[in-house]
């Protein structure tokens, strides 16, 4: 793969995936850091990022070293089809109006009612506060590990393309929130998820394909067709269950 | 310790799976595309791809309708 497709194949996708990940994790941390003070959660993050570099340290080493190349690309199809069309299915629900849209002032302010209920206690250390911040980044920053697994499955330019991309979402969220001070809302959320669900399940196909030993025609460019394919059917899913559920309903993704 | 490793877990499983019958449905899906791409020999692999695609995008729609069929009898009852 070139420069100049990997960093349009793995790049791209990768900063627009891991942007969606870094908002929902400022999200908590700016709403630990408000409601109770801002060491506590900036301690959590840290130990957060410390724990995900071991893990991605040690299985990344693992997973590159130990695991046959075909194998590597059967086990990154497998995980990002798991993820990846949860991610979709749950995005179809939300756009036909049968799950709630997500909503980052929403979740926010909801943060912050629990977190300020939970009370605290000012001459000790925030353990709380810490806890809640470490868990949000670490469960974030595994999306965002497996975002970067994703897109650059196909190793070299594009996994240096991948990294670049989730560093650069990184940067550019945390430089936000950290001068905002608040959730960033302006960001579309829901369009992205859907875009990354679609994203990842394309992946998903192309590297487990891979891995059997198919060749696809003009390589990385058909994911484009692959893409489609999902665009195409989840607009038509949409328009299925708008037609089943005219009204809309909000119930939990994971009880229907 | 060991209600945070629970959380951790669950947490990692649920990345993964949210519904268990899509979940079930694609694991079915690769292992039929699997079994294809060996029965097909090297001069048809290259159809696995597509075939994986096809199931895929339909086990897609069969799970949202049957998805939006339980939230109507939800919404209904």
């Amino acid at each position: 793969m070139d420069l100049g497709l990997a960093l349009v194949v793995a790049a791209a996708p990768s900063f627009i995936a891991s942007a969606v990940e870094f908002v929902e994790a400022t999200t908590i941390v700016l709403a630990v850091g408000v409601t109770r003070g801002w060491r506590a959660p900036l301690l959590g993050t840290l130990a957060a990022a410390a724990t995900l570099a071991v893990i991605i340290g040690l299985l990344g080493v693992t997973l590159v070293t130990v695991v046959p190349e075909h194998a590597l690309k059967l086990f990154v199809g497998v995980l990002l089809l798991l993820f990846g069309l949860r991610w979709l299915r749950k995005a179809v629900l939300r756009f036909a109006g049968i799950v709630a849209m997500h909503d980052e002032e929403r979740i926010y302010r909801r943060e912050i009612a629990e977190l300020r209920a939970k009370g605290r206690q000012q001459t000790r250390f925030d353990r709380v506060g810490a806890l809640v911040a470490y868990k949000a980044v670490l469960l974030e920053g595994t999306e965002v590990a497996f975002i970067v697994i994703a897109f650059g499955a196909g190793g070299g330019a594009a996994l240096t393309s991948a990294i670049i991309g989730a560093l650069s979402a990184g940067v550019v969220v945390i430089a936000l929130g950290a001068a905002l001070r608040h959730p960033l809302t302006m960001v579309p959320e829901n369009w992205m998820k859907f875009g990354v669900g679609a994203m990842l399940s394309s992946f998903g196909v192309f590297w487990f394909a891979e891995g059997l030993g198919t060749e696809w025609p003009g390589d990385a460019l058909s994911i484009v067709a692959i893409l489609a394919a999902f665009l195409a059917a989840s607009w038509l899913a949409v328009r299925m269950l708008r037609a089943l559920l005219p009204g809309g309903a909000e119930v939990a993704a994971r009880n229907v | 310790m060991s209600s945070f490793l629970r959380g951790l877990w669950e947490n990692t499983f649920g990345l993964l799976v949210e519904d268990g019958s899509l979940a079930v449905g694609i694991l079915a899906a690769l292992a039929i595309v699997w079994v294809a791409s060996n029965a097909l020999g090297d001069a048809r692999r290259d159809l696995a791809g597509w075939l994986l695609l096809v199931l895929l995008v339909a086990l897609l729609l069969v799970n949202l309708n049957a998805a939006g069929r339980t939230a109507r009898r939800k919404t209904s009852s």
